[in-house]
């Protein structure tokens, strides 16, 4: 068959499975109206027995009271849980604007196209299996209403948490066709999108389309959401408190620096490692040659753009409106980046002479990275601290993988993997104790080693050593088998030209000339020149 | 007729074509370019690695003159984009062999 009719048929053989699984689950079970989610607070379930238990006449109006406001506890959460989740979607754009400023002119068009198909490819992949898989056994809804969501594949026994969800496939099977549901996998869909645009920044200028695609799809179906179970989704990280180990209150991870960015990190260091850097980034000897972005103005709006967009991202974690603790979350956060900032912007210029901008800003979203976990769980005080850490880790740790020969072109695994194991082991170590009363089924708040609970530390350091196995492990096989079966890195023509025409025949920029002072004019004897003399890559086009 | 071509710091243009505009001169082409004199670019470091710049932008100005104003040009040029700062540019002058305004079709100094 022709790759066209292939293309066809395997659309429409997509689209008959969607139709028949849809028209089979219906919506058995689930609540699709709210109407059994609202009842699900009102008094008769608030106050056990309720008019069963014969309620005298005076206190009807009392009881419907109760179910108002219980209606409207729900009504709220709900709200909140949505308008934080629209706030993360829109730091889609902060990453588009991001990864494309710290990259060259030639190919800006691909690193847009990759961030924009990033998202639709990676949220029908979630939508088929990976929300199913992550959060198909959550049974409890922080937010209120029904609960479809109770299906776990078990180790030993329930105590010891589940290893993959089973309930809420194409959104539909078990009845989770559910209001509930909806706003859930809204909130966690745009999640797994940040771990899934991640990668772009450290792929970025020489993948190829298809590989790129691939990999959104492993993302969105298998990386993310199978850790994210483990953590979020009733899992056996988060039992590590109930288990066997009673290590503190299981592994704890509030808005995921370990399940969202360290996963994306990860993967996005094997895909680094497999793809190999960019040609003219590492000269013979193994020194690292600067490749400058074309547009440092995208790289500072999109780190404020995804600034914004964390204010959805980590006070939105805790689901639920009526949770005292957002107000908390929200400025430890700030703190964080603004102390990241910092941090990276003095030793950048105690080191190079300079302030360097794209590190300062990369060093205000490690601070943000770093505190996703903590966020909820550690003072003011801790948060800054956390933050400074963050920014003078990011610019150290971009140094190491340039001296590793791992090209990183926006310096993503520096940022987000690196800062996001640094962010859950600082849970282990600042969690002050005011926050968490019985998280993870575990009594008492969530205490670090200097609040006398290095248990938690322990859990935290099993959460950093299982995440970076399980995402780089995973990522590596997949494309370490898949290279043999497709074209992930683009030819060296392609590269050297820019991605963009030969990609998408068309160009970011068709009626500008680029300048070379300006974009990064780079001389190289690089390894792969094929005659052994050196090549200019030129960005003028015409 | 002579064609007085200078070399200048682009932020130093404004002032070269007011000082040749009070001098009389009626036209001027401009272009940006990019090079390197004795000073040979800079370097800077970028997240961590250091690159060059080899060729640092500047205007190149083309000026069309009787034989008589050149040298009084060539000065004028020299005082209005001079900054006493390293890479301020040069200014040289070139014969014109044969010159025609496309449009009258007028020759020689006629079409100055």
């Amino acid at each position: 068959m022709s790759r066209g009719k292939k293309f066809v048929a395997l659309t429409l053989m997509t689209f008959v499975v969607i139709v028949v699984l849809g028209a089979i689950w219906g919506h058995k079970g689930g609540d699709p109206t709210g109407t059994a989610s609202t009842a699900a607070n009102s008094y008769t379930n608030v106050f056990q027995g309720g008019v069963q238990a014969g309620i005298p006449v005076s206190q009807v109006g009392i009881n419907q009271l109760a179910t108002s406001t219980g209606g409207a506890g729900l009504s709220v959460n709900f709200v909140w849980v949505l308008i934080t989740g629209f706030l993360v979607l829109f730091m889609q754009v902060g990453f588009a604007f991001l990864v494309t400023g710290l990259t060259r002119a030639k190919n800006a068009a691909h690193m847009m196209m990759m961030n924009i198909a990033a998202f639709a490819v990676a949220l029908l992949a979630y939508y088929a299996v990976g929300f199913a898989f992550m959060f198909g056994g959550l049974q409890v809804l922080s937010l209120g209403g029904t609960s479809p969501l109770s299906g776990m594949f078990h180790i030993a026994s329930k105590t010891n948490g589940g290893i993959i969800g089973t309930h809420g496939f194409l959104l539909q099977s078990h009845g989770s066709y559910d209001v509930g549901v909806m706003v859930l996998f809204l909130f966690e869909v745009v999640f797994m999108e940040t771990a899934g645009y991640i990668i772009v920044g450290a792929i970025a200028e020489r993948i190829s389309f298809a590989g790129f695609l691939l990999a959104e799809v492993c993302m969105g179906a298998i990386i993310y959401p199978i850790y994210g179970q483990w953590m979020w989704g009733g899992g056996w990280l988060a039992h590590l408190g109930t288990g066997p180990l009673s290590l503190g209150h299981g592994a704890v991870d509030f808005a995921g620096s370990g399940v969202v960015h360290a996963t994306g990190g990860w993967a996005a260091l094997a895909l680094a490692m497999v793809l190999g850097p960019r040609i003219g980034k590492f000269n013979k000897d193994g020194s690292a040659n600067a490749i400058p972005g074309h547009n440092i103005p995208f790289v500072v709006v999109g780190t404020l753009i995804l600034v914004f967009g964390w204010m959805g991202f980590n006070p939105g974690s805790t689901l639920s409106a009526i949770d005292n603790r957002i107000g908390v979350v929200a400025v430890n956060t700030l703190l964080a980046a603004c102390a990241g900032f910092v941090l990276a912007m003095i030793i950048t210029d105690t080191k190079y002479g300079k302030p360097d901008i794209s590190m300062s800003c990369n060093g205000m979203l490690a601070g943000l990275v770093a505190i996703t976990a903590p966020c909820a769980f550690v003072a003011p005080w801790a948060a800054v601290v956390i933050g400074m850490v963050a920014g003078i880790l990011v610019v150290y740790s971009v140094e190491m993988f340039d001296k590793l020969g791992i090209d990183d072109p926006c310096g993503a695994i520096s940022v987000h993997g690196m800062n996001g194991a640094w962010g859950v082991l600082s849970v282990g170590l600042f969690a002050d104790g005011t926050y968490g009363a019985g998280w993870n089924g575990v009594n008492g708040t969530v205490k670090g080693l200097f609040y006398g609970d290095g248990g938690q530390l322990v859990a935290q350091l099993f959460h950093v050593v299982v995440g970076f196995v399980w995402a780089w492990g995973i990522t590596w096989l997949i494309f370490t088998i898949a290279k043999n079966f497709m074209k992930i890195r683009v030819s060296e023509e392609a590269e050297l030209e820019g991605l963009d025409m030969p990609e998408f025949g068309v160009l970011a920029y068709p009626d500008f000339v680029m300048h070379h002072a300006a974009a990064g004019h780079v001389t190289t004897d690089a390894e792969e020149t094929p005659n052994g003399s050196p090549r200019t890559v030129d960005l003028e086009r015409s | 007729m002579k064609l007085v071509v200078a070399v200048v710091k682009p932020h130093k243009l404004d002032d070269v074509k007011t000082a040749l505009e009070n001098l009389g001169v009626q036209g001027m082409t401009i272009t940006e370019v990019q090079g390197f004199g004795r000073q040979r670019g800079h370097a800077e470091v970028y997240r961590g690695a250091e690159y060059k710049i080899d060729f640092v932008p500047k205007v190149k100005l083309e000026v069309l003159v009787d034989d008589a104003d050149a040298l009084k040009v060539t000065e004028e040029i020299q005082a209005s984009a001079r900054t006493d700062k390293i890479g301020d540019g040069k200014v040289w002058v070139l014969p014109v062999e044969h010159l025609a305004r496309i449009r009258t079709g007028e020759f020689g100094r006629d079409a100055l």
